[in-house]
């Protein structure tokens, strides 16, 4: 009995309704055998045109019909591919006095940063071990007139390289490393924004700030209450006149540390990234291509998609994947750097490929050096599609001394 | 996402009973190993002790690659006849690197056959086979941390071990194996990851031919053995006057013995057999 009278808890928890009639429904239901879950959902969808407002707070996962006032903090449009099509879906983060929930709406509600909305029939789903709220083609979406005091509670802290899109509240601290200021038009309004580079001793993350916060490069800061969007696949620091910026008397310096590649994966890239790995394959468009003298795109068989029949002018660049053993990215390493790793230039292949009648020489050459080779790479991560693309900017040979670390390896466990 | 290529030791892969499959369609199947690595896609260096060729078609090979632990054996199959092609003419031994993934055979309810399918085939020099053994050690370790973590726990979860800083991957991994093989004896692995280790610090001197050596310190002992056997000390301190390290020495002796050339009559004597 006392799991039905739980239920009934719930139940009036969600709506506005006499106890005494959804306690009758519930006997009605249970005497039909209909399993406590579904009596009750069945309950919830009965009541379902007169939904409690309920506060982001006691939004839980996997939930149907819910009802709220929010204000979104931050949305943005995103393109992705749902069964072979594409669509626009929108993703942003929505708060109130009690709580910041991330949300998805898969239609566009003509809602914007700062709008107050009544919402209802939304449902919610897990990520990253908290709620998510789904505005779906069944919810309602409707502007109100007043304005809601968002939440104040205690922000979480972080390290610059465990920042993920869609969390929010967090607290950072760092360098800023560059900021340049520019216009940009929202809504047929001009606004400034500052944006940059900001560095903490585990990594570096380009940010964005809606508000002068009078920054200048090598300033240290702390940022309470700034929230975290992805850009080309990157996480990317934001603040506004919601987050709070204070100057801080401390010494901040990027160590640059190897980070595992399970961690890139997760956060979807970064800059001055420091990765190592071994290279399991060599993507089919490395070694010698043609580049269009005009557009500098790779041009096929003298042809230039843009400019047609070209003289096309060679470039070398390796495109491989590298693995940890944690995660997988592929790194993208351009002439200089390409000449570097294999030790030869590129005229040295052109000319071997002149002599073997076949630029296949060279990307067999590239393979033969490379694969199964530890590379380190120090890169920012490109827009890129189902695998995270670094441009490398610095690429060496891994030296291996397989003693002295199997030693300290031993040594590790305890002799 | 691409799936990583885990570095895994035979006795661990070969050891494991558990298969399960991810979500979605086209879901990839992992095996799980007995410390939770969950594995789609490998890579393993190593020595190639055997090729054969299988099937009627005469391009399969079935390919065994040892490394300190065991036995990892490897399919070329008919749609990937250039990693066949390497494969057949590849001398043994050689050290060699494969990519591939999980080849599971599955004949009757209990009864699993792992081995792996080769996406890739190289040719590679000690010095990388070294770091291989380095990249499975390192990797075997923190899972033996986040089983024994796991094994402590009330009630394991991906989602606790993630929160006591596992990669998401491990996590998941090791709680699907914590539930399936319940008790495991994370010493024996223990021991398998030190023994792979001493195969990298020791090695140079197993490798070192001492036939030179061995007939000095045989030599010194016959002189020197009389009716009791040879003193330990003076064999070492006559060795050095020949030139003959200590460290050297000793590893010489101890070989001698296993060989069953000399013996020990009694403690710190040696004696010809």
């Amino acid at each position: 009995m006392e799991e039905i009278e739980e239920i009934i808890e719930e139940i009036l928890e969600q709506i506005d309704a006499n106890r005494s009639d959804v306690e009758k429904d519930l006997k009605k239901f249970i005497d039909y055998g209909v399993p406590l879950e579904h009596a009750k959902e069945a309950i919830l969808h009965k009541y379902g045109v007169i939904l409690k407002e309920r506060k982001l707070i006691n939004i839980k996962p996997n939930e149907r019909g819910i009802c709220t006032v929010a204000k979104v903090i931050a949305i943005d449009e995103r393109e992705v591919e749902v069964r072979g099509s594409k669509r626009k879906i929108y993703r942003g983060l929505l708060g109130d006095e009690t709580a910041v929930l991330p949300f998805t709406a898969w239609k566009d509600f003509h809602i914007g940063k700062g709008d107050v909305i009544k919402i209802r029939n939304a449902s919610s789903s897990e990520w990253e071990g908290q709620p998510r709220l789904s505005l779906s083609e069944w919810s309602e979406v409707e502007k109100v007139d007043h304005d809601i005091d968002l939440v104040k509670r205690p922000p979480q802290r972080y390290n610059l390289i465990d920042l993920r899109a869609g969390l929010s509240n967090v607290e950072v601290r760092g360098r800023i490393v560059e900021v340049e200021q520019r216009e940009v038009n929202i809504a047929e309004e001009t606004k400034k924004v500052f944006s940059g580079i900001m560095e903490d001793e585990t990594a570096r993350i380009r940010f964005t700030a809606w508000k002068d916060f009078e920054l200048a490069s090598g300033d240290v800061i702390k940022i309470k209450g700034a929230y975290v969007r992805s850009w080309r696949g990157a996480p990317q620091l934001i603040f506004d006149e919601n987050s709070e910026v204070e100057k801080i008397e401390e010494e901040i310096r990027y160590e640059q540390k190897v980070v595992p590649l399970y961690k890139v994966v997760e956060a979807g890239g970064g800059i001055d990234l420091c990765i190592e790995g071994v290279v399991l394959e060599i993507r089919k468009d490395s070694g010698i291509i043609f580049r269009c003298p005009k557009c500098n795109r790779r041009i096929r068989e003298g042809i230039c998609e843009e400019d047609g029949n070209v003289e096309g002018i060679p470039d070398l660049r390796i495109k491989a994947l590298v693995d940890d053993g944690t995660g997988a990215v592929d790194v993208i390493l351009n002439r200089e750097l390409s000449e570097k790793i294999l030790g030869k230039s590129m005229d040295d292949y052109l000319a071997v490929a002149k002599e073997a009648m076949d630029y296949g020489v060279v990307y067999e050459e590239i393979v033969n050096k490379l694969i199964a080779h530890p590379l380190r790479i120090v890169g920012d991560s490109i827009q890129s599609g189902l695998i995270v693309t670094i441009f490398a900017k610095d690429v060496e040979l891994l030296a291996i001394d397989a003693e002295k670390d199997a030693e300290e390896l031993l040594m590790h466990m305890g002799g | 996402m691409r799936e990583p290529a885990w570095r895994i030791f035979a006795a661990e892969y070969n050891n494991s009973e558990h298969v399960v499959e991810g979500k979605g369609e086209k879901a990839p199947k992992y095996v799980i190993t007995p410390l939770g690595a969950k594995v789609n896609r490998l890579f393993i260096v190593g020595v190639l002790t055997d090729v054969e060729e299988i099937g009627v078609e005469g391009i399969r090979r079935r390919a065994r690659i040892s490394d300190p632990t065991g036995i990892h054996v490897v399919y070329a199959e008919i749609f990937k006849p250039e990693v066949a092609s390497i494969l057949a003419d590849m001398e043994v031994p050689t050290y060699i690197a494969i990519m591939g993934k999980v080849r599971i055979y599955q004949p009757e309810e209990g009864v699993l056959y792992l081995s792996a399918r080769a996406e890739m085939a190289k040719e590679v020099n000690e010095e990388l086979r070294n770091y291989w053994i380095l990249e499975a050690c390192r990797n075997m370790a923190l899972r033996i941390d986040a089983m024994r973590e796991a094994m402590n726990m009330e009630n394991p979860t991906a989602k606790k071990l993630k929160e006591s800083g596992y990669p998401a991957m491990i996590a998941e991994g090791v709680a699907e194996a914590v539930k399936f093989y319940k008790d495991v004896d994370l010493g024996h692995y223990e021991l398998l990851m030190r023994e792979a280790l001493s195969f990298i610090t020791s090695k140079k001197e197993i490798k070192k031919d001492f036939g030179e050596e061995e007939e000095k310190i045989l030599r010194i002992i016959e002189e020197n053995q009389g009716e009791d056997g040879a003193l330990w000390d003076v064999v070492i301190e006559e060795g050095k006057k020949q030139g003959i390290e200590k460290e050297i020495a000793e590893e010489v002796i101890a070989s001698l013995m296993e060989k069953g050339m000399i013996y020990e009559p009694q403690l710190g004597k040696l004696k010809l057999v």
